[in-house]
């Protein structure tokens, strides 16, 4: 087929409108978390801000020239493409670290940190793959490239020390469930041919990824509640101990779905729906128990003060909570409409108070400066470009498209949930960057070219690709 | 399986994720208060600037203590670099090796005990902070950092901090004003809303007594501070800020000339001169002798420097004589037993007593005729038969407890002329002397073991009865006063809002104002007639009204003493003078006082011969 006879702009201005407009909230307010006195130009390369202005230049060049390659080409380079980072990766790590991590790699005066370019090259890589088989239905083969992929482009992150980075690649987990890449064919295979089970399929192993975090999530609730407990006016000297509340809830939980479920589904599914609750509400129960049982009875204090560190349950200001602690004072203290442009107290690039404010904990600077008006706006934004990159990503007729727009809205939305969580103290401290808010040059040309890539990708979704 | 569903898992994600921050953040930023505390809490440091203390005025408005601007030198450790320790050990002038030694006393003072809450132990914590500033050299004079400030430039971390200080134009009077040195911990641990570690604190005198008024109001300033500690800003734009105020002056009643002629007729001798105003009870001139120069004891470098040396001094010139030293009066003390005498009426003013030097010595005179010739010849035995008409005035047929009755009534009068009682007035260190009482003698004897013959001593002045230089002087205002007077006191005037308000009591004697020109008589014809005990203190121009002592001592020769007041109508100086050691009254006190009175009422010596006398006399190297 001819390209040329459907060689028709389709390029995604929402999209577009949408990071430009995050690329200058993000150089406005670096502008102010980095202020200068003795050198207020913008251009100023001596500055931070200059830099940062400098580096979207560059990420945007590099975009546009990848826009300018065909889809089908960018598609035929990407192994080249991941293999040069994957040798930089490994080069890496013979390099000093900084900061107790092994991310930097000098050229010139600059330094680029191949770990942000490979999750670009990793969701390329993983597009590929996927794309290589043909059908719809995924083989065990697809399976175990895909998981090597990932887990030894992780395992070389790892080696690196960059936690950030590393929990990042969890992102290409949901990918995987998108396409129907399950972790079934594993638990399967050690189901038959380690116990003897005779399964062709089991529910966990297809949905792994949804239960995995319903998982982690009950976990983290039941750490919560444990150690409190509850009295009832009505019942006194008893006193309800947090799990017990929680199994209650749960409890009726179950009761509540399963009446719901028997009434308003035929006799078929009925049974079936029956059985999925009872194993549902049977392990979330066992793992409610399992985790309060070993927080209270089995851990040793020093470490139930870093779970409840971890947690915030507990406040160490001025050690190791230090730098979350004055991020969230920043955010805390800039109110509904916030402190005003340049105005802010804590954050301010002359006081100091704030550690890594024009990197990490940037979120921080903006929202003391802009408030619970702006914290929103941003929040919203985000929400919004993502929203978009799901659509953006349904309409793909390729594979290779599609799965490299889930990989590239999952890296986006991993980043803002884990950094922006961490400011406003809901999630530990991981250090990641925000992106196009966080200063750094490696970062910045990453996400402008992801995003690039994929509006060039989505232009050509009326032609056929892989 | 349809696939494509899926897409849901992710649009509600990405909704729940944003709605979860979204109420996150309107509850930290809209609703908890908890994150604007703690910000301020953060950011916001008080600076307190502690303003100079109040200026001291004599009473012709000189200033006699001021303040002088020192500096230390301060340093930033962190701010510190590439120091070239010799070229910098050079420029302030120690030896190259004491820069690290100093440094290091430095951190070490920053050590603090702490009771461990684990343990219970005491652990040393140090508070030492490399990005605060500390003094490396402290007090250093406007002379020693100009010859530094130069060249300090190129040793990066280093800079100049003024500080206030105490600077005296007159080196006198360094008795009178104390001084000030730094904060002990129970003093701080006392107030410590006002001082901080290393302030400085009224040590003794006035700056004691008129610490409170003297500090003044300190400041505060609010700062934004970095998380480094350095000033960013103002905190809310200085609108809770507070300047700081100094202490109100204090206006004294002290003649700067006159304590300095005081202390130059004292030198070479031990002693005291207090002079009063008796119209008001101020303190004209208190002399200490041996004195010292107040500039001596300005700052911790120069107290650490001249304390030691001063204290060491077996001359004791930090003893503040004038207040605590209690000497028995001698012979001044006849006039106060003459005025009891009066108003008692076991005597009229013409009683007369044989000079019967059987009962106790006596030099050679006429016999007193009247009590004005028994104060002029200072007769021993008159004032013994009297004094004995006093305490055993036959209320009681029993002597001894006739002697208890009278001894009571005579420590009533006593004290109602400030003797044998602390003066309540606005020096420290004061003693208020002695006046025995029944139950003194209770104690020594027995109760009803002693009569008048066994305390027989005290009608002349010597015995049991002690009296310090200011009650002397003070009684030398009573009876220019005729019988009354105000406490003696330093300051005149806090600011322009008067003294304290006790030292506008006039406190009255006993003894009926009538008496008083009595004894005055006699007093004058001590100095004015022939036959008079101190005719070394008559002056051309003035009356001088005038008693002399010579108080007894056991260990070496006797000390002389004269209390006088001039003019004699209109009186406008009480004096006493005490020379240790020194004899006769009449021959050293007397012409002291005389040269005292004549400096402050003409301002100038007219018997220049008098003054190189006094100036040649010497009681301690001799």
């Amino acid at each position: 087929m001819s390209r040329s006879l459907t060689k028709e702009i389709q390029w995604d201005w929402w999209t577009t409108i949408i990071v430009l407009v995050m690329i200058v909230m993000g150089v406005t307010n670096l502008y102010s978390a980095a202020y200068n006195p003795e050198r207020p130009f913008l251009f100023d390369f001596g500055t931070l801000y200059g830099k940062q202005l400098m580096w979207i230049g560059f990420g945007l060049f590099l975009g546009i020239v990848a826009s300018l390659i065909d889809g089908e080409y960018i598609r035929k380079l990407t192994p080249i493409a991941f293999i040069v980072v994957v040798i930089l990766l490994i080069a890496v790590l013979f390099t000093k670290p900084i900061n107790g991590a092994r991310s930097w790699l000098g050229i010139g005066p600059f330094g680029i940190q191949p770990s942000e370019f490979s999750k670009l090259t990793t969701a390329l890589m993983l597009s590929f793959l996927i794309a290589q088989g043909r059908v719809k239905t995924v083989s065990k083969k697809t399976v175990f490239y895909v998981l090597t992929l990932v887990f030894s482009t992780m395992f070389l992150i790892l080696l690196q020390n960059d936690t950030g980075t590393f929990l990042v690649f969890t992102a290409f987990f949901f990918v995987m469930y998108r396409e129907g890449i399950t972790f079934d064919p594993i638990i399967l295979y050690v189901l038959n041919n380690l116990l003897g089970f005779r399964f062709k399929q089991t529910w966990v192993g297809v949905h792994f990824i949804p239960v995995l975090f319903v998982v982690l999530f009950f976990s983290i609730i039941t750490l919560y509640f444990s150690e409190s407990t509850h009295s009832f006016s009505f019942l006194p000297g008893f006193d309800l101990p947090g799990w017990g509340l929680l199994l209650i809830i749960l409890s009726l939980l179950f009761v509540v779905s399963f009446v719901l479920g028997r009434n308003l589904l035929g006799q078929r599914s009925r049974r079936k729906i029956t059985s999925i609750l009872l194993i549902v509400y049977l392990s979330t129960v066992s793992l409610v128990g399992a985790i309060s049982y070993t927080y209270l009875n089995v851990l040793q204090s020093h470490q139930k003060v870093r779970i409840d560190l971890w947690l915030g349950k507990i406040e160490d200001k001025d050690g190791k909570d230090y730098n979350r602690n004055r991020a969230l004072a920043a955010v805390g203290s800039g109110g509904f409409s916030g402190i005003g442009y340049q105005e802010a107290i804590l954050s301010s690039p002359r006081s100091q108070h704030v550690p890594e404010s024009e990197t990490d904990f940037i979120f921080s600077v903006y929202a003391e400066e802009w408030g619970f008006m702006g914290s929103f706006a941003l929040v919203f934004i985000f929400t919004l470009l993502l929203i978009r990159l799901v659509i953006i990503a349904e309409r793909q007729k390729s594979r290779f498209a599609r799965v490299y727009a889930y990989s590239v809205l999952m890296i986006i939305f991993y980043h803002f949930a884990i950094n922006i969580g961490m400011n406003i103290g809901v999630i530990p401290v991981i250090g990641i960057p925000l992106p196009f808010f966080s200063y750094g040059g490696s970062s910045m040309m990453a996400f402008l070219m992801m995003i690039f890539i994929l509006l060039k990708l989505d232009s050509q979704r009326k032609e056929v690709l892989l | 399986m349809n696939l494509e569903g899926r897409r849901i898992v992710f649009l509600v994600m990405f909704v729940i994720v944003g709605i979860i921050f979204s109420a996150r953040l309107f509850y930290m930023q809209v609703v908890d208060d908890k994150w604007i505390e703690r910000a301020a809490e953060v950011s916001k440091k008080k600076i307190e600037i502690k303003p100079p203390r109040g200026i001291l005025y004599d009473r012709n408005g000189k200033k006699i203590v001021a303040n002088k601007t020192y500096y230390n030198l301060m340093f930033v450790e962190d701010d510190i670099e590439d120091l070239d320790t010799i070229a910098f050990a050079e420029l302030v002038g120690i030896h190259p090796d004491s820069v690290e030694v100093r440094f290091e006393e430095i951190r070490k003072s920053l050590d603090r005990k702490t009771k461990s809450k684990a343990t219970g132990n005491d652990t040393v914590v140090n508070d030492y902070r490399s990005y605060l500033p500390y003094a490396f050299l402290r007090e250093l004079s406007a002379d020693e950092i100009a010859k530094m400030a130069i060249d300090l430039n190129n040793f990066s971390g280093f800079f100049e901090e003024p500080i206030s200080m105490r600077d005296y134009p007159h080196p006198h009077g360094g008795n009178i004003f104390g001084y000030l040195n730094e904060i002990r911990p129970h003093e701080l641990n006392a107030d410590r809303n006002f001082y901080n570690v290393g302030d400085f604190i009224g040590r003794a005198g006035l700056e004691r007594y008129y610490e409170k008024e003297l500090r003044g109001q300190k400041g505060t300033r609010f700062i934004l501070s970095s998380a480094r500690g350095k000033v960013v800003d103002n905190f809310a734009e200085g609108k809770m800020d507070t300047t700081a105020i100094q202490g109100p002056a204090l206006y004294l009643g002290i003649d700067i000339e006159l304590q300095a002629y005081g202390e130059l007729l004292m030198q070479n001798k031990l002693g005291a001169i207090v002079a009063i105003e008796p119209s008001t009870g101020e303190i004209l001139a208190m002399v200490s002798a041996p004195s010292y120069d107040p500039n001596l004891m300005v700052g911790t470098r120069n107290i650490r420097k001249n304390y030691q040396e001063l204290n060491k001094d077996t001359l004791k010139p930090f003893y503040p004589r004038p207040l605590a030293a209690e000497y028995p009066p001698g012979s001044i003390f006849k006039t106060v037993q003459a005025l009891i005498g009066l108003q008692e009426e076991v005597i009229t003013e013409n009683t007369s007593f044989p000079c019967n030097k059987n009962l106790v010595g006596c030099h050679n005179h006429p016999t007193a005729q009247n009590i004005q010739q028994a104060i002029q010849f200072s007769c021993n035995p008159y004032f013994y038969y009297e004094a004995k008409r006093i305490i055993q005035q036959g209320k009681d047929p029993s002597i001894y407890k006739d002697a208890a009755i009278g001894l009571s009534v005579w420590e009533r009068y006593m004290n109602s002329f400030g003797l044998g009682v602390k003066p309540e007035t606005d020096i420290y260190g004061l003693r208020g002397g002695v006046i025995p009482n029944v139950a003194y003698y209770n104690r020594w004897y027995g109760e009803y073991r002693w009569a008048f013959s066994t305390i027989r001593s005290n009608s002349i002045g010597q015995g049991e009865v002690k009296v310090t230089p200011l009650q002397m002087a003070n009684l030398a205002a009573i009876i220019a006063n005729r019988g009354y007077y105000y406490e003696p006191h330093l300051v005149s005037s806090i600011g322009h809002s008067g003294p304290l308000p006790q030292f506008n009591v006039k406190k009255k004697t006993m003894v009926n104002s009538k008496h008083f020109d009595v004894i005055v008589e006699g007093m004058r014809r001590v100095v004015n007639e022939p036959g008079g005990t101190a005719r070394r203190a008559r002056l051309k121009d003035i009356v001088v009204s005038g008693k002399t002592g010579t108080s007894q001592n056991p260990h070496g020769e006797d000390h002389s003493v004269f209390m006088a007041f001039a003019p004699l109508d209109n009186p406008q100086i009480a004096i006493a003078v005490f020379v240790e050691n020194a004899g006769f009254g009449g021959t050293w006190a007397a012409p002291i006082a005389s040269l005292m009175i004549e400096k402050y009422l003409k301002g100038e010596i007219s018997d220049k011969r008098k003054e190189q006398r006094i100036l040649e006399g010497d009681f301690i190297n001799e």
